[in-house]
């Protein structure tokens, strides 16, 4: 005997999207890992048809659990005999339709494998690519490729907040430890995520063909200069080789970032407008995190040592050498005995 | 009709054995001797440590890759306890810092190689092995109890032991991930954490 055939999964509340394969996939909580090999457009709306589908299921699944906890309520009110039994059926129940809700989003959403296909990579490809970063590409006509891998700019941004933290130690502020790993952490990320969403934001408004993906990778390359810069500059404490190296090196790497933006925009205003923002953006965040940090050590070291010290010479803080010739030579023993030193021969 | 799926194996006209007394019971009261010794329950194993701890400090010694199917944080935790004691030594209360960068660069290392392998791997795995790779850096700290690491000196030593760590990291992650020709690409982030412990250790 014949019989009709239903749609696969097509038999919820009648208000149920047409594609019933989806609801299986999501039940069977696999991981929603997309072959982004040829996604190369500009657009993300299989994200956003996904995220919609996933909204609407949810609050139907929503729906029908407060509908069906209403009844029970309903139901146990009249029944005082039975009430200890029925409230704890209807607490477990409410219990469990929670759990799979919150279990549900969180696989969806905190479900990091969708980030998988972007740390694939070989250590050959980050090598080219870091070099690449520095050289910057005259053909404009012809949008640019850009390499959509996350590997590369997280490794940057943590060498960033490392360099930033080394820097900021060997000012010797000991005390502000803490404080000191949440500001370069703060400052790096809150740079290279709040800067490309920004103009990513202003390449949707000029009309650019740049993807939020391709945006941050470009950027946290951008920050190799940033990473060298700092890396000198921070150890050899010379004003003129700074302002050497911020232009050399940080112009070289914004110069690259801005060919491609350029080839990816049409109109000279356009142009002119999101190639600016990024470059002064860019520019002036290594002369910040130059200066700032800088500025923060000749404060320190000005009130701690007095104007004993004349301005332009920027050395750790040394206790002085109190110590008689017969020991061995101040800077090989620890801070701690010497400061014990000069205590002790201080009363 | 269900049909049998599996030949009855069992004997007929006599009675299957379903309870023996002399299997151990783990309860209390039965026999102190049937219970298994303490470090076993525990799951301390003194051989497996002293094992993993050989392939940690010889850096040209070929890992191998069941040695982490065992999540043993005891050794770990001993090696942060001494970690921590090594700086107290030097004057530098800091286990708390001790304890929170290992967490979060635990937490962060988890992340990236189950984004980076193709089998996943579990926390307990990750905090085992970077806690192992520690140890290096327990002779770091107690070098800086006597002498200043601010010279050259202790620059190239820092240097060296941050890669003597990472090496034997990422030595010991891409055995048992199989993720050969990445070694450069995990031992990096590792470099990353076993320098803010050398940070904390010079500073």
């Amino acid at each position: 005997m014949a019989t009709t055939a239903t749609p696969a999964g097509g038999s919820r509340n009648g208000t149920g999207p047409e594609w019933g394969g989806f609801e299986e996939n999501i039940q069977g909580g696999g991981s929603a890992v997309i072959d982004m090999e040829n996604m190369d457009d500009t657009s993300g709306s299989s994200f956003e048809d996904m995220g919609e589908l996933h909204q609407r299921l949810r609050e139907e699944e929503v729906d029908a659990d407060a509908a069906a906890a209403e009844e029970e309520d309903g139901e146990f009110l009249g029944m005082k005999g039975f009430k200890g039994q029925l409230s704890r059926q209807v607490a477990d129940q409410m219990w469990q339709a929670g759990k799979r809700q919150a279990s549900r989003a969180f696989s969806l959403y905190a479900n990091i494998d969708i980030l998988r296909p972007y740390f694939d990579v070989e250590p050959a490809q980050v090598r080219s690519r870091l070099l690449e970063s520095m050289i910057p590409i005259k053909m404009v006509n012809f949008p640019q490729k850009i390499a959509g891998e996350l590997y590369g700019p997280l490794m940057l941004v943590f060498t960033l907040v490392a360099i930033l933290l080394h820097g900021m130690k060997t000012s010797d502020t000991i005390i502000r430890e803490g404080t000191l790993m949440g500001t370069a952490i703060g400052t790096c990320f809150g740079y290279w995520l709040g800067v490309s969403s920004f103009i990513y934001f202003l390449a949707y408004l000029c009309n650019a063909q740049i993807t939020m993906l391709q945006m941050l990778a470009l950027l946290g390359y951008g920050l190799f200069g940033h990473c060298i810069v700092l890396l000198v500059t921070y150890n050899i404490h010379l004003h003129a080789l700074f302002y050497l190296f911020w232009l050399l090196v940080g112009g070289l790497s914004t110069l690259r970032m801005v060919a491609v933006l350029v080839s990816r925009t049409v109109g000279p205003t356009q142009r002119l407008l999101l190639c600016g923002t990024l470059a002064a953006l860019h520019m002036l965040f290594l002369l910040y995190l130059h200066f700032a940090y800088h500025k923060v050590v000749e404060g320190i070291l000005d009130t701690l040592e007095g104007p004993n010290i004349p301005p332009m010479q920027r050395v750790p803080r040394d206790i002085p050498a109190v110590l008689p010739d017969a020991r061995p030579p101040a800077r090989v023993l620890n801070t701690t005995v010497k400061a014990v030193e000069v205590i002790l021969q201080s009363h | 009709m269900i049909q049998p799926q599996q030949p009855y194996t069992g004997q007929i006209f006599q009675p299957t054995q379903t309870f023996s007394p002399t299997a151990p019971q783990p309860f209390y009261g039965n026999s102190f001797e049937d219970e298994p010794p303490l470090l076993e329950e525990l799951g301390i194993n003194f051989d497996h440590i002293w094992q993993k701890t050989l392939t940690v400090l010889h850096p040209l010694k070929v890992a191998d890759g069941s040695i982490m199917n065992e999540t043993d944080l005891a050794g770990p935790m001993v090696f942060c306890l001494a970690f921590g004691a090594t700086l107290l030594l030097a004057g530098k209360i800091q286990f708390g810092y001790v304890y929170g960068i290992s967490a979060i660069g635990c937490l962060g290392m988890f992340c990236l190689l189950n984004l980076m392998s193709m089998t996943g791997v579990s926390f307990g795995c990750v905090a085992s092995v970077l806690g192992y790779c520690l140890l290096p850096m327990i002779l770091l700290s107690s070098f800086a109890v006597i002498f200043s690491l601010q010279g050259m000196i202790g620059i190239i030593l820092t240097a060296g032991i941050i890669g003597w760590c990472s090496f034997s990291a990422s030595k010991i992650f891409i055995s048992a991930l199989a993720m050969e020709g990445q070694q450069l690409l995990v031992a990096y982030p590792c470099a990353l954490l076993y320098g803010v412990f050398a940070l904390i250790s010079v500073f």
